[in-house]
């Protein structure tokens, strides 16, 4: 499967090393061999990549490189054939109500962090995968992103929690 | 009267879900008794109700939006957050009393808190029917272990919702809480 255009995102936090570990040449290369040809960068607090390696990747690699901070970013999403991000409930969120592949990268930095959990949850249930920072260029080289379930919303459980709320009120 | 109390981003839309959820249900009559709908957003919280009126159903165009001080930011000092959470307390329990809601839903942002304190407090008082109801949702992102809001409001929900079966079965004594699978 291609991954034409991948979007990473750290949301609100600042994960500095994510966004180096993802325009490392390994990882770099990985996407390439997966036919990558372009990469969005929402970096948020963290630190931007310079005009110039921009411009080195740009040469060397053929990958184009767009980076913003901040901005609405469901055109983003949908426009992404793999989403790279923390494991903030709103990304994940994101990746399976828009079916997206996904794939988590856990901010070590960060200890006890409960989001975790959601990310742990979710890739223990095929719905994601998740990856430390140190071995994301070799899972962005191996992993089947096609062997990944899309996620279904389960309208006879919803069901069963308003016929709670229901009785409880009657 | 429902009582519908907002967080911001992901909490939003949960909860836009789940009272869609109740009030597009099958028996128009259990629909209907959720009316009229009242949403509570924090004043910090510029996007939710734009977000949820897409959301709503026909039915729910006469839902108002109320906007409550915060009582604690991310990242306030626990000092100033000692006094914004009484002044946030106040307005709740004015709120709850002036409104009488039959149902109070909520789903883990911190304004929540205040509100089910307000509404348990107004009914032991009298001042709520009896058979009012406090139902709490817990995020979604709470897999293993619960949220600040949900330990505090544990003891008092009627029904205490969780997502993940860990957490069902961490409390499992727990006869309000319930786990339904997975619901959004």
């Amino acid at each position: 499967m291609d991954l034409k255009t991948v979007y990473v995102t750290v949301g609100t936090t600042k994960f500095d090393a994510l966004v180096a570990a993802i325009t490392s040449e390994p990882a770099l290369k990985a996407l390439k061999t997966r036919q990558c040809q372009k990469l969005i960068i929402q970096h948020g607090n963290s630190l931007p990549l310079t005009e110039d390696a921009v411009q080195l990747i740009r040469d060397s690699l053929g990958l184009e490189i767009e980076q913003y901070k901040f901005r609405p970013n469901r055109e983003d999403i949908r426009d992404a054939d793999l989403i790279i991000g923390h494991a903030g409930a709103g990304t994940c969120m994101d990746i399976l109500n828009n079916n997206k592949h996904g794939l988590i990268v856990i901010n070590d930095q960060l200890m006890d962090n409960h989001q975790w959990e959601l990310a742990r949850q979710l890739a223990s249930e095929n719905y994601l995968y998740y990856s430390k920072v140190a071995d994301l260029d070799e899972n962005l080289a191996t992993l089947d992103f096609n062997a990944l379930k899309p996620y279904e919303t389960q309208p006879e459980n919803l069901k069963k929690f308003v016929a709670a709320v229901n009785e409880l009120m009657s | 009267m429902t009582y519908v109390i907002l967080g911001s981003g992901g909490h939003t839309a949960e909860m836009g879900r789940l009272t869609q959820a109740l009030l597009q249900q099958e028996d128009a009559t259990k629909a209907a008794s959720y009316q009229p709908i009242r949403f509570i957003l924090a004043s910090s919280d510029s996007t939710s109700e734009q977000h949820l009126r897409q959301l709503l159903p026909k039915q729910a165009t006469k839902a108002e939006f109320i906007q409550v001080p915060r009582s604690r930011s991310v990242g306030q000092s626990w000092l100033s957050s000692i006094f914004t959470t009484l002044w946030a307390l106040l307005w709740s329990c004015y709120l709850v009393w002036r409104d009488r809601p039959q149902l109070v839903l909520c789903n883990g942002p911190g304004t929540c808190v205040p509100f089910c304190y307000a509404a348990f407090l107004w009914r032991c008082m009298g001042r709520l029917p009896s058979k009012s109801r406090i139902v709490f949702v817990e995020s979604f992102c709470r897999v293993e272990s619960l949220s600040l809001s949900g330990r505090l409001l544990l003891p008092l929900a009627d029904l205490f919702v969780v997502h993940w079966p860990s957490l069902a079965t961490r409390y499992s004594h727990k006869s309000n809480l319930r786990y339904f699978g997975r619901i959004l």
